[in-house]
């Protein structure tokens, strides 16, 4: 999951943002969770249009489980939805414009275009009608500059153009207020959130 | 009709008081199920199992979710029976559940050491030492949650007869939906075979002797002139005291954090033995509960603590709790089959009946006295076996009541006393009065080990004295 965050991050990066960028971090603490990975830390928006990347990301279904549970991408993204399993998958989403991709074997994929966000972040659930167990998230954002939290919540977004946002978080069951974030290319900006029900 | 004739025997009450006192099979629960999936000890909601603590009474009345309850807390996470989100596909899809990771099962194994001494009725004395009932009964618990809103519970106890026959009960089996909408733990809702909340509380959860409160539970409301003694628990159909158990519907919710509500309806009293439709309810009318109770002090029923630190040690709750309650029944046309002194066999029935009562529990340091009272009121029916004429219609009333004492003299050391006492409705019939005297030691968290002595203080030659080793795993 690590892998496809970075890979999305770097490639959004070589297209969208400024040089001399800063960085943002800090954790987040899920409470009364077992651990808080898989919380989105996001910058709700930075002017400027960021073209989706070129290469699909990629949501695995493996063991029985979308891999990885939470992926975050820009509007425009193409996903590519892999089986690995023996047995036979399904990709829908009952969220905003609705999708059933149907059913396919191991080994074959299938691509849907994240095209649309009215109004960022754009969650879509994944889930599969075969296995009702199965379920893991698409978020959709305005721009590269995002990560997912780790297990013990640490999160860093590197590369961010100088300036003042609005820094949001996202998580499958709990929430918490944006907060204000000045970037500076000289220092790292601290921000720590803590989500409740 | 003369009143000498309608006197029951006193030889019989004797017989009936024995069974009373022999009568050592009762619900009460200790269930590591719960132990497992959190990974915590038994101290955490028991004192010294089965009764609670404020804690586990709050488990309990939550539907088995602690107060406060997180997934961080849950160390056995449970195996969902479909993601979260499908609840916005229904109806399209099945709105998903969840199981625990674990057979959610539980064993009380209990063995006994009985020595009895009984009136038997010649008025000669039997006495048996050291029958060694190993086991006396062992108990399988399936309690658990299905996801955020039904939980269940379930016991089976098997029993082995002297005459080499076995005996199976399915004591509980419920389904829960707890908070299933409007303010947390305001409304919960049982269906099933259960203990009904109406007594729930001094029978259950507060149960710490082997022997139970038969004073209150045991009582056989059923005489010509009116009842006369225990036992009502070995009859059929099971004349009504206060249930113990019923197959029913039941809604009970706690109110800003103190106040307990109830609100149930059973089946109410079985059918006769030779009924062939099959059915378990003796008649077509249900019968009716009630139960309010408040809690002053201590830890909130829901488990709040207004914020407060909570006493280091768990099993104190400096509290006042009062509670009122009542329970009506109708059990026309089930006949109870009498013989009288002169050998005229005659029915009776209990067209209906009311029991009413209240109780208080006070918690104090290492010290928890309780007591309950219960007045009830019958409507009895007498009639002819062979022409079904009426013969005589009364209204007799009773009353029983018990106080108990707890003391826990270390973690693992209680001494309990009981004293319990009923006045029957016949007034030929003598008040009974029963001392209990318990010490519970915890061997380990999970095996207790208790020296009970019971004694009839009105017949001093009925008595019981048992050691007992009941484990739980």
């Amino acid at each position: 999951m690590k892998l496809v965050v970075a890979l999305l991050s770097s490639v959004g990066l070589a297209i969208a943002s400024a040089d001399g960028g800063g960085r943002i971090e800090g954790t987040v603490k899920a409470t009364g969770l077992p651990s808080s990975a898989d919380a989105v830390v996001y910058v709700q928006q930075v002017p400027g249009k960021f073209p989706a990347p070129a290469k699909p990301a990629e949501m695995d279904q493996r063991s029985m489980q979308f891999i990885p549970h939470v992926l975050p991408i820009v509007v425009g993204t193409t996903i590519r939805f892999l089986n690995s399993d023996p047995t036979q998958h399904n990709v829908f989403s009952p969220d905003h414009e609705k999708y059933n991709l149907g059913t396919w074997p191991q080994g074959q994929t299938k691509d849907h275009v994240f095209g649309t966000c009215a109004k960022a972040p754009c969650t879509y659930v994944q889930l599969c009608r075969i296995h009702p167990e199965m379920e893991a998230y698409i978020v959709v954002l305005q721009n590269p500059f995002f990560a997912v939290t780790t297990s013990d919540g640490k999160y860093k977004i590197d590369n961010v153009p100088p300036g003042a946002y609005s820094l949001g978080v996202w998580h499958p069951k709990q929430k918490a207020q944006p907060k204000p974030v000045t970037v500076d290319a000289s220092k790292p900006a601290a921000v720590d959130f803590v989500l409740a029900k | 009709m003369p009143t000498t004739v309608w006197t029951v025997q006193r030889s019989v009450r004797t017989g009936i008081m024995c069974v009373a006192l022999l009568a050592l099979a009762h619900a009460a629960h200790a269930m590591p199920m719960f132990a497992r999936k959190y990974q915590t000890s038994c101290q955490t909601c028991h004192i010294v199992f089965p009764k609670l603590n404020a804690f586990g009474e709050a488990f309990r009345l939550r539907g088995y979710r602690m107060p406060g309850e997180t997934e961080e807390m849950i160390k056995q996470p449970p195996v969902p029976l479909g993601a979260p989100a499908y609840k916005k596909l229904w109806p399209q899809a099945v709105w998903p559940g969840e199981i625990s990771s674990n057979v959610p099962l539980a064993v009380n194994v209990k063995l006994a050491d009985v020595n009895t001494s009984t009136v038997n009725e010649d008025g000669t004395v039997t006495s048996i030492r050291n029958d060694l009932q190993f086991p006396q009964e062992v108990n399988i618990f399936g309690a658990g949650t299905l996801g955020e809103h039904v939980s269940y519970f379930s016991e089976v106890t098997f029993a082995e007869n002297p005459d080499g026959s076995a005996s199976v009960e399915l004591e509980h089996a419920r389904f829960d939906f707890d908070s299933p909408f409007g303010p947390e733990d305001l409304f919960h809702f049982r269906f099933g075979k259960f203990a009904p909340n109406v007594a729930d509380g001094f029978q259950e959860m507060w149960i710490s002797t082997d022997a139970p409160i038969d004073s209150i539970f045991n009582y056989n409301p059923i005489g010509l002139n009116g009842g006369t003694a225990l036992g009502a628990d070995a009859l059929a159909p099971n004349p009504i005291s206060l249930p113990a158990r019923i197959r029913g519907i039941e809604g009970y919710g706690i109110i800003h954090h103190r106040a307990l509500w109830v609100a149930g309806l059973a089946n109410g009293v079985t059918a006769v033995p030779a009924d062939t439709t099959g059915r378990f309810d003796g008649n077509n009318a249900k019968d009716v509960y009630a139960r309010f109770d408040y809690k002053i002090g201590g830890m909130g029923l829901d488990g709040d603590t207004g914020g407060q630190p909570i006493p280091d040690k768990n099993w104190r709750d400096n509290s006042l709790r009062l509670g009122v309650f009542t329970y009506r029944g109708d059990a026309s046309g089930i006949p109870y089959a009498v013989t009288t002194d002169v050998g005229t066999k005659a029915n009776i029935e209990d067209a209906h009946f009311l029991r009413a009562g209240f109780y208080a529990s006070v918690f104090y340091q290492d010290l928890n006295v309780f007591a309950g009272y219960l007045h009830g009121s019958d409507t009895l029916n007498t009639t002819d076996a062979v022409t079904g004429a009426l013969i005589r219609a009364i209204e007799p009333t009773y009353h029983a009541w018990f106080t108990q004492a707890d003391y826990l003299i270390f973690p693992w050391l209680q001494a309990s006393g009981r004293y319990e006492a009923v006045t029957p409705a016949d007034p030929s019939v003598q008040s009974l009065r029963i001392g209990t005297f318990n010490v519970s030691a915890l061997v380990r968290a999970n095996v207790k080990a208790m020296l009970e002595y019971q004694r009839d203080l009105r017949q001093g030659d009925n008595h019981s004295l048992n050691a007992l080793l009941r484990f739980a795993f």
